[in-house]
C-alpha cells in the first residue's frame, strides 16, 4: 500500500468502477428482487402481490418444473462433456511430448465463434433432409437406423441442444486443468511409479488430489455457465418441440419479452440466481469434504 | 514420464518385427499410441465443423443441396460472399460490433484498472466488502438484469442505443477485470511505490506513470478475453436493440434465415466466415496472451 494515500484518492479511483458496476449489475439485481413481488405488464400500474409469484412458480406451474428438469439435464450433459472431457483431454495432453501448444489452440477454436454461428452450424449438422453431418456419419459407420431429425425428436432434442454448449467450451476447461496438471510435482509421480503404482493410481492418488482446488473452480465455472445457458437452446429450438428443450432461462425470457409478465419473469430470474448459488455451495461442499476425508 | 513407456513392448500382430532402434525413436507403447489417436480424434471433432463451415461458404448452392457434406467442393465460388454482403447489412453489423466491443473494452480496462488500484495499491478499510461485491457479479447470471435494465432503459430513453449494450456487457465483465488487474498489481514490488513516493509522486502520478505503463500485458489479456464474449454477445443485443441500424453481427446473422425455412445457407455461412475471421486471426496471433489470461483468471476465481 502507498505510504501517502488519501481518502480522496481512494474515492477518485473507486467511484467510476463502482458507478458502472452499480448501474449495470447491482441496481438491476435489487430491482429484480423487488419486481419479483409485483405483478406488472410494463404498461398498467404495478401491483404488489406478495409471495403470489413464488407460490405460482413453485406449486402451480407445470412448465416451470418441466423447464427445471430440462435445465438439470442440460447441466448434467454440459458438466460431463466439459469437466469430464477436460480432465481426460488434459491428462492426455500432459502425456504428449510435442504439439501441445498447437493442440491447445485448436481445442479452443470453437470458443471464439458466436453462439448464433454455432446454432447455424448445428442446425445443419443435425438436419435429416438433406442429411446433415451427423446423420451421414451414422450411415457411413453402419448405424443408419439411428438417423433421425435430432432437433424435432422429443427424446433427443435436449441432448442435441446441450451438446453444442459442451463442445464449445471443452477447450477452455481443458486448458485450465492442463495448466494445473503441469504444476503437479514430477518427483511425486516418479516416486509413485518406482513403487509400482499404475497410471490410474498415479492419477487418482497424486494428480487429482493435487489439482482438486482448480478442479473445483472449473466445475463451478462450468456449472454456473450451464445453468445460465441460453443462446444455443433459444436459437436452435426456442424450447420446442413443445417444451422438450425449454430451460428455465428460455422460459424466463419468453415470460418477460413475449408474455410481458415482468413480475413473474423476475421471480424466475431470482430462482436462476438461487439455483446458481446452491450449485456453487453443493460443489464446494462435495469437493471440500472429499479433501478432508 | 518417459522412463516407463518402453517397459511393455507393443505386441503387434502383423506389423514389421520389432527392432530396437535408437532409444529416442522407439515405437510408442500401446497406451501412448491410443492416447495420441484419441487426442487426434478430438482435434478432428473440435476443428472439423469449422473447416466444414469454411468449405461450405465456398460451395455452389447446387453442390451444397445435393452433395455429401464430407466431400470437397466440386468447384469453388466466391458468389456466396458477394451475396452475403449484398443481402444483409453486413458492413453495418460489423461496424456496430466494433463500436460496442471497443466501447465496452475501454470501460472494462479503465474501470477495472482503477478499481484494482484502489483495492490493491491504495487499500482502504472496507476493501473486503468491495471485493465481495465484485464477487457477486461473477456468480450471478446475466439474465437477472434483463428485465430491470429493459424497464430502466425505457424510462431514461436508452433503449435501442449503443450504451444499452455496452453498459451491461462492461458491468458484468468488470469483476473479472478487477481480479486480473489486482492479481497483477500484487507483483509490482512495494519498493517501486515507496521510491516514487519519496520522490514526491502522489497516487495519481504513480497510477499514470508507473502502474499504467507496467500493465500493458495484462491489458492485452483482459481485452482479448472480453472481446470474444462481447463480439459474440447475443442476449443483451437481442433484448435491447430493435432497429436494423444498431444490430450487431450476431443479430445481423439471423437476417439470413429466410421466411418459411427457405434459407440461403451458403451465403449464411459466407457471412459467418466473414464475421468470425477477424476474431480468429487475432486469436491465433495472440492466443498465448489469452490462454495465459484464462489460466490466471480461473485459478483466481
Amino acid at each position: 500500500m502507498l505510504p501517502h494515500r488519501s481518502r480522496l484518492a481512494v474515492l477518485v479511483f473507486l467511484t467510476p468502477p463502482l458507478l458502472l458496476y452499480g448501474v449495470a449489475v447491482l441496481l438491476p439485481i435489487v430491482q429484480s428482487l423487488v419486481l419479483s413481488f409485483f405483478s406488472w405488464d410494463g404498461l398498467s400500474d404495478m401491483e404488489f402481490v406478495g409471495l403470489a409469484n413464488y407460490t405460482r412458480m413453485l406449486t402451480g406451474d407445470a412448465v416451470f418444473w418441466r423447464a427445471f428438469g430440462n435445465a438439470l439435464g442440460y447441466l448434467a450433459i454440459c458438466l460431463v462433456l466439459q469437466v469430464g472431457g477436460a480432465l481426460v483431454v488434459a491428462s492426455l495432453l500432459a502425456s504428449l511430448r510435442r504439439g501441445r501448444e498447437v493442440i491447445k489452440t485448436l481445442y479452443l477454436l470453437p470458443a471464439v465463434i458466436s453462439t448464433v454461428a454455432i446454432a447455424f452450424l448445428f442446425q445443419r449438422i443435425y438436419s435429416i433432409d438433406p442429411a446433415g453431418l451427423l446423420n451421414q456419419a451414422l450411415a457411413a459407420v453402419g448405424l443408419g437406423g439411428w438417423q433421425r431429425p435430432w432437433l424435432s425428436d422429443v427424446h433427443t432434442v435436449l441432448a442435441a441442444v446441450s451438446a453444442p454448449e459442451g463442445w464449445r467450451f471443452v477447450g477452455l476447461y481443458t486448458i485450465i486443468i492442463y495448466a494445473a496438471l503441469l504444476a503437479v510435482p514430477r518427483e511425486l509421480e516418479e516416486a509413485a511409479r518406482l513403487d509400482g503404482a499404475s497410471s490410474w493410481q498415479v492419477f487418482a492418488h497424486i494428480r487429482f488430489p493435487y489439482i482438486r482446488p482448480v478442479f473445483a473452480t472449473t466445475t463451478i465455472m462450468a456449472a454456473t455457465y450451464a445453468l445460465r445457458g441460453f443462446d444455443i437452446p433459444y436459437l436452435l429450438t426456442n424450447g420446442g418441440p413443445g417444451q422438450s428443450s425449454e430451460l428455465i432461462t428460455t422460459y424466463m425470457y419468453k415470460t418477460a419479452f413475449t408474455s410481458t409478465d415482468y413480475g413473474y419473469a423476475s421471480t424466475i430470474s431470482v430462482f436462476i440466481v438461487v439455483e446458481c448459488l446452491v450449485a456453487v455451495g453443493l460443489i464446494l461442499l462435495v469437493l471440500r469434504r472429499k479433501a478432508h476425508r | 514420464m518417459t522412463t516407463y513407456a518402453p517397459a511393455k513392448a507393443p505386441a503387434r500382430a502383423g506389423g514389421r518385427p520389432h527392432k530396437p532402434r535408437r532409444p529416442s525413436r522407439r515405437p510408442p507403447s500401446p497406451a501412448r499410441l491410443a492416447s495420441r489417436v484419441l487426442v487426434g480424434a478430438l482435434v478432428v471433432v473440435q476443428v472439423y465443423p469449422l473447416v466444414w463451415l469454411f468449405l461450405t461458404s465456398l460451395r455452389t448452392e447446387r453442390d451444397f443441396a445435393g452433395g455429401n457434406p464430407f466431400a470437397l467442393p466440386t468447384s469453388l465460388t466466391f458468389d456466396n460472399y458477394a451475396r452475403a454482403f449484398g443481402h444483409g447489412h453486413l458492413g453495418r453489423n460489423i461496424l456496430n460490433s466494433l463500436i460496442v466491443t471497443m466501447g465496452a473494452n475501454v470501460l472494462i480496462v479503465l474501470c477495472g484498472m482503477m478499481g484494482a488500484y484502489a483495492l490493491q495499491v491504495l487499500g482502504f478499510r472496507f476493501s473486503r466488502v468491495v471485493r465481495a461485491l465484485f464477487l457477486v457479479g461473477i456468480v450471478v447470471p446475466v439474465q437477472i438484469a434483463l428485465v430491470p435494465l429493459f424497464v430502466d432503459y425505457t424510462r431514461v430513453g436508452l433503449l435501442d442505443t449503443y450504451p444499452s449494450m455496452i453498459l451491461p456487457l462492461a458491468g458484468f465483465a468488470l469483476p473479472m477485470s478487477v481480479y486480473l488487474f489486482s492479481s497483477f498489481f500484487e507483483y509490482i514490488p512495494r519498493e517501486v511505490y515507496e521510491a516514487a513516493s519519496l520522490d514526491g509522486a502522489g497516487p495519481y502520478r504513480i497510477f499514470a506513470r508507473i502502474t499504467l505503463p507496467m500493465s500493458v500485458n495484462t491489458v492485452v489479456t483482459v481485452v482479448m478475453v472480453n472481446s470474444i464474449f462481447i463480439w459474440n454477445d447475443f442476449i443483451f443485443a437481442n433484448t435491447f436493440v430493435l432497429s436494423e441500424d444498431l444490430k450487431t453481427i450476431p443479430l445481423g446473422l439471423q437476417n439470413y434465415i429466410g421466411a418459411m425455412g427457405k434459407t440461403d445457407w451458403t451465403a449464411t455461412f459466407a457471412a459467418v466466415c466473414v464475421t468470425v475471421t477477424p476474431l480468429l486471426l487475432i486469436f491465433l496471433v495472440l492466443n498465448r496472451a489469452m490462454i495465459y489470461g484464462l489460466e490466471r483468471g480461473a485459478s483466481k476465481g
